[in-house]
């Protein structure tokens, strides 16, 4: 009995197994763009956060992911399996944010805020005295989102960029460097002064509620 | 004691936090806020800043958007 069951199977799983082959779609590996839905998708939350604070609008940040994922697409053959996905997609999100975008919001140029290196001489640095350090960590640690946000928009583009590159992404300067196309001492420039702008609007906006940052008396 | 002193902890602060400095400069900062009351609480407000940030910033794409971005991968895929 189990020997002619054994014989059965083999004779039945051949014409099973043709018939598969035949109705089969091509094999995902013959077009490496069949991965793509399944490996780009995943990023489109994080992408559609990075385009909001590019565009500020909801809008203009849709038509900007649905761009960036077109674009990719078409390029994915291009893409090295293995590589940085993420800090690919984001490299044609920025490409297609600055060839679009930027230009028609037509921001002034601010390359000169970049050629101030400032930061350097202790700009990073808490103007803050020691002991009321711990009390503006706790103003930043309650802060409502939506100034946080505002204070974002406030800061000059690039800066913002970077810092939510870093930030947020959680990116090496190597790869916001690439991201921005940038070199990556103008990367840490930007990230030290973007935080530091950030800091200061942040304390501002305790002040005027009210909150305690420490920093009554330490301002200018 | 290789304890490298505030000036250099505080000035290369942020690139510690981010694992961007050197094992032997990363060693050397660690030692100093060990032992530093004022730049560990630079180094928490750093921190404080950047999940403040990351916490403003979460943002889930609308359901309209991953509707309209399927469609357009599909639609690119059919004329292949």
């Amino acid at each position: 009995m189990l020997e002619r069951g054994e014989a059965a199977t083999a004779v039945v799983d051949w014409p099973v197994m043709s018939t598969v082959d035949e109705t089969l779609p091509p094999e995902p590996e013959n077009d490496p763009r069949a991965l793509f839905e399944e490996q780009a998708l995943p990023f489109i939350d994080q992408l559609y956060g990075a385009a909001m604070r590019m565009t500020k609008n909801p809008s203009d940040a849709q038509d900007l992911v649905q761009e960036t994922f077109v674009k990719a697409y078409a390029a994915f053959g291009q893409f090295t399996q293995g590589t940085n996905l993420k800090a690919w997609l984001y490299r044609i999100l920025t490409n297609t944010y600055i060839n679009i975008y930027r230009k028609k919001q037509r921001e002034p140029y601010q390359g000169t805020i970049d050629d101030l290196e400032d930061w350097q001489l202790g700009g990073a640095e808490s103007r803050t005295a020691s002991a009321s350090r711990s009390a503006e960590a706790e103003a930043i640690d309650r802060m409502p989102d939506s100034a946080v946000k505002d204070a974002l928009q406030a800061i000059p583009e690039d800066f913002r960029l970077a810092v939510y590159l870093a930030d947020v992404e959680g990116f090496a300067y190597q790869e916001i460097a690439d991201i921005m196309k940038s070199p990556i001492g103008t990367v840490m420039s930007r990230l030290h002064r973007g935080r530091r702008m950030l800091r200061d609007l942040l304390a501002d906006y305790a002040q005027e509620r009210g909150i305690d940052t420490g920093r009554a008396g330490a301002k200018k | 004691m290789t304890d490298c002193g505030c000036d250099k902890a505080k000035r290369d602060l942020e690139e510690y936090l981010r694992n961007e400095v050197c094992s032997t400069n990363s060693a050397d900062i660690r030692e100093h806020l060990e032992h530093c009351a004022s730049c560990q609480e630079e180094a928490l407000l750093a921190r404080t800043l950047t999940e403040a940030v990351q916490r403003a910033c979460k943002e889930t794409a609308p359901e309209d958007l991953k509707l309209q971005v399927m469609a357009k991968l599909r639609a690119a895929q059919a004329t292949h």
